[in-house]
């Protein structure tokens, strides 16, 4: 037997193999449809660390004639023996036959050595049909291991998991859609059980993806503080000529300007979020058609942005002094005061987006003309002046950062919020809203930032990915 | 054996992080984190100045914003296991080497340039500085020593002027030390207006150095205006006949002034005695007692005193400068080293070079489309039949075998090949009596298989030609219709396999409204999916 595990993922078509393979690779460009056939050929995806392998997943087709392969091997099988080599002769005998090219490419990996792993929909009943499968699998003699995967919304994981271990050494629930990273952890750790030797690799494997998680909360955050700090400083300027020197001009002049500065932050933005989903291996998300709808329904500049995601004015005056945890100022300094929580509005109880753009408000101080000297006129918008800005944006990247980490690579469906009516800063600490508050103020007065104050802010950034994380998993 | 092979593989592999550790100062690789110490080497040979250093790190940091995190952990990850097979330290110097040759545009074409373009501008400002400090200094000199016979040069103002040049370098050198730069937003202005940084200015490393540099540049100017300022001296001490003398309206006499003069000449009293003005050449040398011990003789050692006045501007002028030029200088490097070591870039290098670079397989079928689920066709009522067979498990939860005459029988599933065979046989028998229609009910949210497709084969040998037969798929639940898109996939299957008189037929929620067969257009194009 190999020291380097291999598993193949083997059951009936279209009960989620691929989505089980696409999660533990983390590979969303596995074709997963409800189209039985979609996998014709064994693929493998092989976890490497510096180009050695720990272990390979093998997705293989599934299962196309059970009975009628069982039948031969029955035939051909004199005793409990032989089985291991029957199934090996069926499958060298029947290698070109097209009836049966799903069996050979399943069976291929699987009398190589590889673990068996055999999945199930558990959202369908049980029935007996799949047992000629699973006798098959039995006959080949390798370690495996059932589970019970969840397509529909249905349960009848029970029965499944009843019926299953009568033929499988362990029968584990994994629903690939849904499953936390502990679980992936989790399942990948019971794969290791099957056999002495894998245990070793799989653990190995654990940890690495474990530093691996680790590594890319860091990662994002240090790209969020510099969108951060890149769109809090961003500024539009243009000069105006003596010819178009009339307050007409000038107006239109001011208006375009805003508009690119607009543009420009929205752009920001998005790169931030594809970087954040590259980061991720989220690749296809745009092509899967699983958009963000929140994130996308509400603009950037809109006022529903504001009130999700931003603070009143007396949290803007006292953050930068650590308060918040005082007594007193806390809560409903963070609240705003509106009787329309930001948890229930990010669950999508409101569904248009805001018509007033608190963007426009935005302009008043943003917006800056200079004198007219020598028929040239200088006009520039931004950086913003105003600090609730910062806010929105920084609220806005850690939701969608969040939304990114905890989608799994199988996940096509949007991830449902819970609802709550406190505000997610509400969890973070207090040196990490003092740092937060006082990068936005330096970035507001000195139009830059400096290195430490830089890496403070990738600290705080890090800091409301873990608060974030607990406010949407913990609500009060 | 395999065991064995492992924990050798294992153990290679931490002697190997361990290496990298060790390169990059890391305590215990296992307890790398977020606050590990780190000591920065910069290898035996550095073919780089640190200032280039600095920049091309700084630039290639913001070049590497764009890219993928996997790809950078890819690369450096690779340079590490290159250098630890070559038993090289990855160092910075030869990271940056090592990204030069991969990404050089042509072999053999040389990267390395006489002066670094980003430093272009401070040259410039430095050059600067230094001419127009020189030009200051042949100015200045002549305008101290202006002697038109009338009165003498007053060696108080000189030694003035000498006083107020080195409190300005001990100015220039402190402002440098703490970093306060109040000349910071004129010199932004300007730099954003000669060549405004795409980066911008407040992310460029070099604006970190401003302070160092700015003073670089002044104690530059400071030494070449001492400099030109003790050649004129001496030009003129040649060309001229210099009368010096002191003056002063307080109340000092020719002792405490050579006092004085004795204090600042004890740098060179043991090595020039003769710069170093006697107390007889003080006394004489007073403005206001002039007259009194006016004198050829007296006048003629009035001169004597320029050997004072350039040892004075050699030692408090021009020695104070280069000495803080050398400290700016020591602190550029100084702050250099400690930029580039406490680098954000760094950290993140570092973490890339020594953890693992870990592949989930997310390469694999990067380019597989999604498969066409479209459909053109349509779902059928279903049919009036008395011969029904209930596929891999499905049951009747619809009620459609109602007719008392009706043959209801299994196949698939648990079924046995041998039981199926025996059942088509049963139905071809029951086919001649009743119309030649069969319904197959189907689990609905089971895909179609292999072996569906070999039954529906060999009851097209058994069965009369002009059967019809109708797939039935059922819900899960009783007296419910199945899902649209579990209906899609019973579709797809029956486009799959073209049959004439192969159908998909829907029945309706509760009780069953059975259609008369059609005979044709079973094929027919639907303008909708279902």
């Amino acid at each position: 037997m190999s020291h380097k595990p291999v598993f193949a993922v083997v059951g009936h078509p279209n009960k989620g193999k691929s989505s089980v393979v696409a999660t533990l690779s983390q590979n969303d460009a596995i074709v997963i449809a409800l189209e039985p056939g979609t996998t014709r050929q064994h693929q493998a995806y092989p976890l490497s660390v510096d180009g050695q392998i720990l272990y390979t997943l093998v997705d293989t087709p599934g299962f196309q004639r059970p009975r009628r392969v069982l039948a031969w091997l029955e035939a051909h099988s004199l005793s409990a023996s032989d089985r291991a080599e029957t199934v090996a002769a069926f499958v060298r005998q029947h290698s070109g036959d097209p009836r049966y090219h799903d069996e050979c490419e399943l069976l291929t990996p699987v009398l190589e050595g590889a673990g068996i792993i055999y999945v199930v929909d558990g959202s369908v009943p049980y029935s007996p049909e799949n047992e000629a499968e699973m006798t098959i699998l039995r006959w080949t003699g390798q370690p495996s291991l059932a589970l019970v995967n969840s397509i529909g919304a249905d349960d009848h994981g029970d029965t499944w998991q009843a019926a299953l271990s009568q033929f499988f050494q362990v029968v584990k629930r994994f629903n690939a859609v849904t499953a936390s990273f502990q679980q992936h952890l989790s399942l990948l750790k019971t794969f290791g059980q099957l056999e002495p030797d894998w245990e070793r690799p799989l653990e190995q494997a654990i940890n690495h993806l474990s530093n691996q998680r680790h590594q890319r909360r860091r990662q994002a955050a240090e790209l969020t503080a510099q969108a951060v700090e890149d769109m809090l400083l961003r500024r539009e300027k243009q000069t105006l000529i003596v010819a178009d020197a009339s307050t007409a001009s000038r107006e239109s002049l001011a208006g375009q300007l805003r508009q690119r500065w607009h543009d420009h932050q929205r752009q920001r933005e998005e790169a931030l979020r594809l970087a954040i989903e590259r980061l991720y291996q989220h690749n296809h998300i745009h092509r899967q058609g699983a958009l963000l709808t929140w994130q996308n329904d509400h603009d950037l500049f809109s006022e529903r942005s504001r009130r999700a995601f931003g603070v009143s004015r007396s949290y803007l005056t006292t953050a930068g002094f650590g308060a918040g945890a005082a007594g007193g100022i806390g809560l409903d300094a963070l609240t705003l005061g509106h009787s329309l929580g930001a948890g229930a509005l990010i669950g999508g109880l409101v569904g248009a987006a805001g018509s007033y753009f608190y963007g426009d408000r935005l302009s008043f101080s943003a917006l800056r003309l200079g004198p007219l000297q020598q028929g040239m006129q200088t006009a520039s918008f931004g950086p913003v002046q105003d600090s609730q800005f910062g806010y929105v944006v920084l609220g806005r990247a850690v939701d969608h950062w969040w939304r990114i980490s905890h989608r799994n690579h199988a996940g096509q469906d949007l991830l449902q919020l819970e609802n709550t009516d406190s505000h997610w800063l509400t969890r973070l600490d207090r040196t990490s809203r003092r740092d937060l508050q006082r990068a936005f103020e330096q970035c507001r007065k000195k139009g830059s930032l400096d290195r430490a104050m830089r890496q403070r802010l990738s600290l705080a950034v890090e800091a409301s990915f873990q608060a974030y994380d607990d406010w949407q998993l913990n609500p009060t | 054996m395999v065991r064995h092979r492992s924990r050798v593989c294992s153990q290679l592999c931490m002697k190997f992080n361990s290496s990298i550790s060790r390169a990059f100062g890391l305590a215990a690789w296992p307890r790398i984190g977020l606050h590990f110490r780190y000591e920065l080497r910069f290898g035996k040979t550095m073919a780089k100045p640190p200032m280039t250093l600095l920049l091309d790190f700084d630039d290639q940091v913001r070049l590497d914003r764009d890219q993928p995190a996997a790809f950078l952990h890819r690369r450096d990850r690779r340079f590490a296991l290159d250098c630890d097979s070559n038993h090289e330290r990855p160092t910075v110097p030869r990271w940056l080497e090592y990204l030069d040759r991969v990404n050089r545009p042509a072999p053999g074409a040389s990267q390395v340039r006489d002066q670094d373009p980003r430093l272009g501008l401070w040259r410039r400002v430095t050059s600067g500085f230094a001419l127009a400090g020189a030009v200051l200094g042949i100015l200045a000199m002549p305008g101290l020593l202006f002697y038109d016979g009338s009165q003498q040069i007053n060696v108080t103002v000189i030694l003035a002027f000498i006083l107020l040049q080195l409190l300005m370098a001990l100015a220039t050198g402190l402002q440098s030390i703490a970093g306060w730069q109040p000349w910071r937003p004129v010199l932004h202005g300007v730099l954003e207006r000669i060549r405004p940084s795409p980066a911008g200015p407040a992310q460029s490393v070099l604006r970190e150095l401003h302070p160092q540099l700015m003073a670089r540049a002044a104690h530059v100017g400071g030494l070449m205006f001492g400099l030109t300022g003790l050649l004129t001296l001496l030009v003129l001490v040649v060309v001229q006949d210099l009368a010096f003398g002191w003056s002063t309206t307080l109340d000092t006499g020719p002792v405490a002034f050579h006092r004085l003069i004795d204090a600042i000449a004890t740098p060179w009293q043991n090595l020039w005695p003769a710069a170093v003005p006697s107390l007889d050449l003080v006394a004489q040398s007073r403005f206001f007692r002039l007259e009194d011990a006016g004198t050829s003789g007296a006048a003629a050692h009035w001169g004597a005193w320029w050997r004072f006045v350039a040892m004075s501007w050699l030692c408090y002028v021009i020695l104070p400068r280069m000495l803080f030029l050398t400290l700016t200088q020591g602190h550029l490097r100084l702050r250099i080293r400690r930029l580039l070591a406490n680098h954000p870039g760094l950290a993140a290098l570092r973490y890339r070079m020594a953890t693992p670079a870990l592949e989930t397989g997310n390469q694999e079928a990067a380019d597989q489309e999604k498969p066409n689920l479209e459909t053109h066709l349509n779902v059928h009522p279903v049919p009036d039949s008395a011969t029904v067979i209930k596929w891999a498990g499905a049951t009747d939860s619809l009620a459609l075998t109602r007719a008392s005459s009706a043959l209801a029988l299994c196949a698939g599933g648990t079924a046995s090949l041998r039981a199926d065979g025996q059942t088509l046989e049963h139905i071809r028998q029951h086919l001649n009596d009743v119309v030649h229609v069969v319904l197959i009910l189907v689990r609905a949210w089971e895909p179609p298989t292999g072996e569906l497709v070999d039954f529906l084969e060999d009851a097209r040998e058994t069965w009369p030609t002009d059967t019809q037969i109708a797939l039935v798929p059922l819900a899960s639940l009783p007296a419910t219709v199945p899902d649209g898109h579990h209906l899609a996939q019973w579709l797809r299957f029956v486009e799959r396999h073209p049959d004439l008189r192969l159908m998909v037929s829907r029945p309706e929620p509760g009780p069953t409204r059975a259609m008369p067969v059609s005979l044709s257009g079973y094929h027919a194009k639907a303008s909708a999916r279902p």
